[in-house]
């Protein structure tokens, strides 16, 4: 696993692009909450700003932000490792240097495994940064409400860098992996859960489409208000429970990963 | 003892078989040339091996089965086109294959320099000529001094100062006690290099063996005088001559292997032929393989 690893990143320390997207992900995942302070008219039930900083509640706006930011920027890094050794065709290169196919894919598993740790740490750090700056008179069963916020948060990472991977894996052209990874999370699997709500089964199953469960694993926590649910006439709660996101999601990575191994362990290359 | 043992191996693409039923053995030690017009099915044979294709029937296995699927770690090889990262430069990249191979401390410098890339180290591998590339490629398979080499097309797109500088490279390092298979439609390399020989055509293998069994021994002769048509009827009396050829300015005869040119002289004299020209030489690869691909 550390040779693994070790050979990711001797391939990638060097890719700018990359490097860009890490640094922008570090950079907009914590930065971007600062932007409440500039919010000047609030809705009625909230009398300040001050929870998005405040431990336990700033958990959930990090943790939302991350989510954005994660589903972006990491899964974005997720494609790229992928279809960049396809279009160099280093990948082939790897495997007749002594690679096996089956090394060469925990290759990239362990890679997004890493780099999913990374965020939640830095989730972790700038989390206990902003609370412990901003919470005053703090008792330290405050600081988490008991919500598993950091579990959550990889395992949602983990989720969107495993769609991106298989992506690449399936579709293997630069363009079109990333273009079809973007449109799936932001308009496709949306509009497939609409269409299935509203046509086929106004059930809460539909909830476990895999980048909604994902994305309920750390949902903007304005969603808890009802004024805040977009959509009138669903018969089911908006939101899934934690442990159900958490589960459909840890099914659908392990059905990602399988289905990307079994692929790229059959096909010519 | 066999490094490979290649056993019915067959592959298609769509319609098109590319490899029927190929069955081989090379053993350590040998420069093997597989040799075949183009789209014959060298480079499928060679993916196969490698694992980068998969088989549609057929079998194979390297060093007995005795590395499982990690075989490759003893194989220096390439494969049609040189693939690198193209924003790393020469050690970096040739760093990564080190890696994979299990290999520490590899002396860059010196592996650089036996491909004569040690003044372009620095450059990222994007900036390279494609002669260049090949060189790199050829440095990279070295990495961990493997059993088997193997190169696929080596000079395949080179100008001829790069064909000269990688043909060098090869001839040096072939022949040291490794095993190397060479993919080839350039007979003039192979007969060079190789020890060994396997003709393939559209995915059959048409004959293989020591390059000294696929050369029978029979030699060559071109003779001229100036009576051309006296020679013609003094050559068809001869037994020894198997075939005779007119060219423009002399007769290009094949001649039984029981006699030696010396003898071949006497008789021309006896006959009252005096050449003005005389030259014998062994058959080449060249003429056997075209009969033999041409036969098939």
């Amino acid at each position: 696993m550390i040779k693994l690893l070790k050979l990711e990143y001797t391939k990638f320390k060097n890719h700018s692009l990359i490097l860009i997207l890490l640094m922008l992900y570090a950079i907009f995942s914590t930065i971007t909450i600062f932007l409440g302070k500039e919010i000047k008219d609030l809705p009625d039930f909230l009398p300040s700003t001050a929870f998005l900083y405040k431990f336990p509640s700033t958990w959930d706006y990090l943790g939302f932000l991350g989510s954005m930011m994660s589903y972006f920027f990491l899964g974005l890094i997720a494609v790229f490792i992928v279809v960049n050794e396809i279009t160099y065709k280093t990948f082939r290169q790897s495997i007749i240097s002594g690679l096996t196919r089956k090394e060469f894919f925990l290759s990239k598993v362990y890679a997004i495994t890493a780099i999913s740790l990374a965020a939640t740490i830095w989730y972790f750090l700038s989390g206990m940064l902003i609370g412990l700056t901003h919470t005053t008179g703090l008792r330290m069963s405050d600081i988490f409400d008991g919500g598993w916020v950091l579990p959550r948060f990889f395992i949602m990472v983990m989720g969107y860098m495993s769609l991106g991977l298989l992506i690449g894996f399936l579709i293997r052209k630069p363009g079109i992996s990333l273009l079809f990874y973007l449109i799936w999370g932001f308009a496709l699997e949306p509009g497939i859960k609409w269409l299935l709500t509203y046509k086929v089964i106004n059930h809460g199953v539909v909830r476990l489409l895999p980048v909604n469960a994902m994305e309920d694993l750390m949902p903007l926590p304005f969603y808890r208000f009802a004024d805040f649910i977009p959509d009138q006439g669903l018969e089911f709660e908006f939101l899934l429970p934690y442990w159900q996101a958490g589960l459909a999601s840890v099914f659908w990575i392990a059905v990602f990963l399988l289905l990307g191994y079994r692929h790229f362990s059959t096909k010519d290359l | 003892m066999a490094v490979l043992e290649i056993n019915n191996l067959s592959k298609s693409y769509g319609k098109n078989k590319a490899l029927d039923s190929l069955s081989m053995t090379i053993e350590a030690g040998n420069v093997y040339g597989i040799l075949g017009p183009n789209g014959s099915g060298k480079t499928t044979t060679l993916a196969l091996i490698l694992d980068i294709l998969k088989a549609d029937s057929g079998s194979y296995s390297w060093f007995g089965d005795k590395m499982g699927d990690h075989f490759r770690l003893k194989i220096g090889s390439i494969l049609e086109t040189p693939n690198f990262y193209p924003y790393m430069n020469a050690p970096q990249n040739l760093e990564i294959v080190a890696q994979i191979k299990n290999v520490d401390n590899v002396d860059y410098d010196a592996l650089l320099e036996t491909v004569n890339l040690a003044h372009r180290k620095r450059s990222p591998f994007r900036t390279y000529s494609l002669g260049m590339k090949q060189r790199l490629a050829i440095a990279a398979t070295l990495i961990g001094d493997p059993d088997v080499l193997i190169f696929d097309e080596p000079t395949n797109g080179l100008d001829p100062q790069g064909i000269a500088e990688v043909r060098s490279i090869l001839k040096r390092i072939s022949g040291q006690g490794n095993t190397v298979i060479m993919a080839s439609h350039i007979l003039d390399e192979v007969e060079k290099i190789c020890s060994h020989v396997a003709i393939i055509k559209k995915g059959k293998l048409l004959a293989t063996g020591p390059i000294g069994s696929i050369l029978n021994n029979d030699i060559t002769i071109e003779i001229a005088t100036s009576d051309i048509s006296q020679l013609k009827s003094v050559l068809s009396t001869k037994s020894f001559v198997k075939n005779m050829t007119e060219l423009p300015d002399w007769i290009e005869c094949i001649v039984d292997e029981q006699i030696d040119v010396t003898e071949f002289s006497k008789e021309m004299y006896n006959s009252g032929v005096v050449p003005t020209r005389l030259v014998a030489r062994k058959r080449r690869l060249e003429e056997e393989f075209l009969e033999i691909t041409n036969n098939a």
